[in-house]
């Protein structure tokens, strides 16, 4: 790891432990894509979780609401998430993993080649409704 | 027409329900077999008579809203399980069923139907669903394939396309050009791994390569990053003997536990467990979820018929399937499979 990469990890664990202490969001988490040959998206940086679940979930691409924001580009919510069970294309590993009821996600551009390299998620467990307005908030933090 | 009266009479007479017609609650007429079943069982028309009345007084009770249903009051019969014999070794299960034939004269029948027959013809109805449904699981299977395959394959080789235009193009600059070959690379490396994981979600290569074992364990570690849920998988199973049919109801097998477990159980944890012993090989899939009541899911529901399907499928292999569970502890699915040592 370089210093680089190293400073930028802080940043990201700093960005969404920020997100988490100023709003009410039960959860934040961010996914990253690897620069290895595998390119897997995986939630490397959260606050608010409930376990250590997530490390597992490799997120695929227009699967559940952070795979439709890396399939597409552009955020996207949903509200009433535990209707949804494994296999649904609506089921959302890290909505299940940390019980959320509710979840909003924005994507990570690369300035450069824009493309599609991290989903910021937020959300909640105890039924609050997220909606456009939640996505616009989260991207706010990310232009920053 | 006393030609006719008297087909009448003898269907009355050879027909395989027994029909008795009271009139006041008193026996007038019973056909041949009724009047066997009485002598047979020393079945008292009484009897059945006050079975009857207790039911048809609970129908016509207004203990719960459907009293004015109009569903249930066009029902004209009504039919009563009851078991005849049953201190006898072989208790026999009948249908009682009261019609009213004449009401201001107070003329009725009872049937007794063999329940035998009808289980019978239920057993034929439940396997003309599961084939109905087998069908549709095949067609929906397809409608999957090719909606994967138009959604993210196609769509990821026309975005490569759109970006090697843009190259031919040409009037790039140098860092440009990087940047569009890196982004073409990227939908291609994408691209890529969504064709393994589909031809994975079909049919696993690894099974026919690398045996059982490998099979279950690249299974789990796709299932384990879909979902975040720990899926272990241990064994000490050689798997070459096995014959291919034999491997792949086992593969199914752990794949829809695992696939149960996740969607229903809201499991943690799931664990698989392959042991070969002498004589049988057995697969075990445990989690830590929330359990079912197992016998009220052991019937067709309408929607799934995984359970029923699993079993189906072990048994016409000759093993054993049985499926442990309780609300709150987990479920438990073993298949065992006998082997034959060469």
């Amino acid at each position: 790891m370089t210093l680089a990469d190293h400073d930028g990890q802080l940043n990201y664990q700093e960005l969404v432990n920020h997100i988490y202490q100023t709003n009410t969001f039960d959860f934040v988490g961010l996914a990253l894509k690897s620069d290895d040959f595998s390119r897997n998206i995986k939630w490397y940086f959260v606050a608010g979780n409930q376990s250590e679940q997530f490390r597992k979930i490799v997120l695929r691409s227009g699967i559940g609401i952070a795979g439709l924001v890396v399939r597409t580009g552009k955020p996207f919510w949903k509200n009433q998430l535990q209707c949804y069970s494994f296999a649904d294309a609506m089921y959302t590993p890290i909505a299940r993993v940390e019980s959320l009821t509710s979840a909003a996600a924005v994507p990570l551009v690369d300035s450069v080649t824009r493309q599609v390299n991290g989903v910021l998620l937020a959300g909640y467990r105890h039924d609050e409704k997220v909606s456009e307005q939640t996505t616009r908030r989260l991207s706010q933090y990310l232009r920053q | 027409m006393l030609e006719t009266k008297d087909w009448i009479k003898r269907y009355f007479d050879e027909a395989t329900d027994a029909v008795m017609i009271f009139k006041d609650d008193e026996l007038v007429v019973a056909n041949q077999i009724a009047q066997d079943l009485q002598t047979e069982l020393n079945l008292d028309p009484a009897y059945l008579i006050e079975v009857a009345d207790a039911s048809v007084k609970q129908k016509f009770t207004p203990t719960d809203n459907c009293f004015s249903c109009s569903i249930r009051n066009s029902m004209q019969e009504i039919s009563i399980p009851i078991t005849l014999a049953s201190d006898m070794p072989h208790p026999l299960n009948y249908f009682l069923v009261y019609h009213v034939i004449d009401a201001t004269d107070h003329v009725f029948s009872l049937t007794l139907k063999n329940r035998g027959t009808i289980e019978r013809l239920d057993q034929l109805a439940q396997q003309r669903q599961l084939n109905q449904y087998v069908n549709r699981a095949h067609e929906e299977e397809r409608k999957h394939i090719s909606e994967d395959l138009h959604d993210s394959i196609a769509q990821g080789v026309y975005s490569a396309i759109m970006g090697i235009r843009r190259l031919a193009e040409g009037e790039l600059a140098d860092h440009d050009i990087r940047h569009i070959t890196q982004v073409i690379e990227g939908q291609l490396t994408d691209t890529l791994a969504e064709v393994k994981g589909m031809a994975l979600d079909i049919r696993p290569s690894v099974l026919d390569n690398f045996g059982l074992l490998p099979a279950l364990r690249v299974l789990a570690k796709r299932l384990e990053e879909n979902s975040g849920t720990a899926i272990l998988v241990t064994g000490n199973a050689n798997t070459d003997n096995l014959s291919t049919d034999v491997q792949s109801v086992l593969y199914r097998i752990a794949q829809e536990s695992i696939n149960n477990a996740l969607k229903h159980a809201k499991a943690t944890e799931i664990d698989v467990l392959l042991v070969a012993h002498e004589h049988f090989i057995n697969l075990e899939v445990m989690d830590d979820g929330s359990g079912f009541d197992v016998p009220s899911h052991q019937q067709f529901n309408g929607r799934s018929l995984g359970l029923m399907n699993m079993n189906e499928r072990v048994k016409a292999l000759n093993g054993a399937f049985s499926i442990r569970s309780h609300p709150g502890n987990g479920t438990t699915v073993t298949a065992k499979f006998p082997v034959t040592t060469s």
